[in-house]
């Protein structure tokens, strides 16, 4: 049976008269990773600042672990949440984190932080501040990784990370996650690093959701029919086109989606090509600056 | 099959909970030199200043008779850096103990109960050093750091309660000050200050037209230094409950 950690219905976050996130309705289900995507100023962190208790909501209704989270010692307890631009103390160093996040995580295992340390190269003794972008990404990762709280955000946990280091992260969540089965809330702008350690999308533009679906159904879920114009035009004429280029009299165009075996063979009969369309690329169809269904966009030869 | 994780595993915790207020003092004692370090180096460091001062004096024929350090204000150098801790307490280790899952309010009872215990130790040192600046006739050269102003004069617990006093008034101005703009940002804090300073000139304007200046001098000299001190510690009380109730809607940046 999977229990549902988090529902929200209607969450939304006013700033004066920008709404952050509006209406959001939303379920996270027990042992799953959820990616949190959208591009930036989608309203991904304003999200998950409101699941882990540190914003009031405006309106909505809003459970994690079956109530209120903000003030309640015993949901706050099973989170963990490292915000991407998340304030230290006064010169505080990774050693001084690693040392008080016992105190906080009951779950936590020093013995594993201090490999991911090694792994990451941090250099344990250098105040916060002097660290770079990437480093200070490594300390919320390990935070995250090691605390193994029943639910974890990562905030853009990817943000100046080398190719390495995302290996790394990569390859030890999957493998803790194995081990320590929990609710993992990703969120990120770099979708293709991510997209294969996904299990469930949700897709944010603007305060909205614009997909909350499971990451494999999302993968297959789209098309890239590329071929000459006029027949490219004829087989894609009545399915919901979400993109399309063209360049003279060739096209190429993106359906919303799955094709069946005989449309396929149709395709290859017209000379079509088909592409599935990866998980970055029909994002950046969704959100991009032309919504579904507007003017199509040419690409000047 | 899906259901909602509702009242089961959720055990309503205690509203005291001494654990979890622990460990925010705890997380304030991680780096020690922010409550410990820099404010006895500022005051070892202004010790230091003062005898090679009381050295050049004497050096040069001066009397301890003749010198000003009664009037010197050595001893409260590390005040202004304590309102600066007390300032970051909630700007910076705030928002990082909320990702850490701790309570706005476990938060400010941990640091509250730090700033009391941080302004006990600073009591109970400097009127111990009162005591052994005048022992040791002024570090054996007459100097005078800890022995000035109203110190020295009252005995051991006179200085220790105003010591203690000013200590946890400084800490928590700073830190329910900073309250104010976590929860309100820079409107609260336009709106505090004008607000302060409207109610100042109100005040200093009752008291002259009233022309009660006199009775209000009368009433400070009545109450005597531990009187002053008491209303000090009540300031104190008072920004410790005010603070309490802004953070509990307070949001990190």
């Amino acid at each position: 049976m999977t229990r549902t950690v988090v529902r929200a219905s209607g969450l939304t976050k006013r700033y004066g008269s920008f709404t952050a996130v509006d209406g959001v309705d939303l379920a996270l289900e027990e042992h799953k990773i959820y990616g949190l995507l959208g591009r930036n100023g989608a309203g991904k962190t304003t999200i998950m600042q409101l699941l882990t208790g540190q914003l009031f909501r405006n309106g909505g209704e809003l459970e994690v672990f079956g109530r209120e989270p903000a003030e309640h010692a015993d949901v706050l307890r099973r989170m963990c949440f490292i915000a991407e631009a998340q304030r230290y103390p006064e010169d505080f160093t990774p050693a001084h984190v690693f040392k008080a996040a016992p105190w906080f995580f009951e779950h936590w295992d020093a013995e594993f932080a201090e490999r991911l340390v090694a792994d990451f190269r941090l250099p344990l003794k250098r105040r916060i501040k002097k660290l770079s972008r990437g480093q200070l990404s490594a300390v919320g990762v390990i935070v995250g990784l090691a605390s193994r709280a029943p639910l974890t955000f990562f905030d853009e946990p990817y943000l100046g990370l080398d190719a390495v280091a995302r290996h790394i992260f990569y390859d030890r969540l999957l493998e803790d996650y194995a081990e320590h089965p929990r609710t993992v809330v990703l969120s990120t702008h770099l979708i293709d690093e991510v997209a294969n350690l996904l299990e469930h999308v949700i897709l944010i533009d603007q305060g909205r959701i614009l997909l909350d679906r499971d990451a494999e159904e999302v993968r297959g879920s789209a098309t890239t029919v590329a071929g000459a114009s006029r027949v490219v035009d004829e087989f894609v004429a009545d399915r919901p086109v979400i993109g399309r280029e063209s360049l003279g009299g060739l096209a190429s165009v993106t359906i919303d989606g799955r094709l069946d075996r005989d449309e396929r063979v149709r395709a290859a009969e017209l000379g079509l090509e088909l592409a599935p369309v990866s998980l970055q690329q029909l994002i950046v169809h969704l959100t991009g600056p032309e919504p579904a269904g507007a003017p199509e966009k040419e690409v000047a030869a | 099959m899906t259901a909602v994780a509702t009242a089961p595993d959720t055990v309503t915790t205690p509203r005291f909970r001494p654990h979890e207020v622990f460990r925010v003092v705890r997380l304030h004692t991680v780096n020690p030199s922010i409550f410990f370090g820099v404010p006895w180096l500022i005051l070892g460091g202004a010790l230091v200043v003062t005898i090679l001062i009381a050295l050049i004096l004497r050096g040069s024929g001066i009397s301890d008779s003749e010198d000003g350090f009664r009037y010197s204000w050595a001893v409260l150098s590390p005040q202004w850096y304590l309102v600066v801790v007390g300032v970051q307490a909630v700007a910076y280790t705030f928002p990082f103990a909320l990702g850490f899952g701790a309570t706005r309010r476990d938060y400010w009872l941990g640091t509250s109960a730090m700033f009391v215990f941080v302004s006990f130790e600073m009591a109970v040192a400097i009127a111990t050093l009162v005591q052994i600046e005048q022992a040791t006739n002024g570090w054996g050269i007459g100097a005078g750091m800890f022995d000035a102003l109203w110190y020295g004069i009252d005995g051991w617990w006179v200085d220790f309660y105003s010591t203690f006093a000013l200590q946890l008034l400084v800490l928590f101005i700073g830190a329910s000050i900073t309250t104010v703009f976590m929860r309100w940002r820079m409107k609260g804090m336009m709106i505090l200050l004008f607000g302060g300073i409207a109610l100042l000139l109100a005040l200093i304007a009752g008291l002259t037209f009233t022309e009660s200046w006199p009775a209000v001098f009368d009433w400070f000299g009545s109450i005597g230094l531990v009187g002053v001190f008491t209303v000090l510690l009540g300031l104190a009380a008072v920004c410790a409950v005010v603070g309490y109730l802004v953070i509990r809607r307070a949001t990190p940046r």
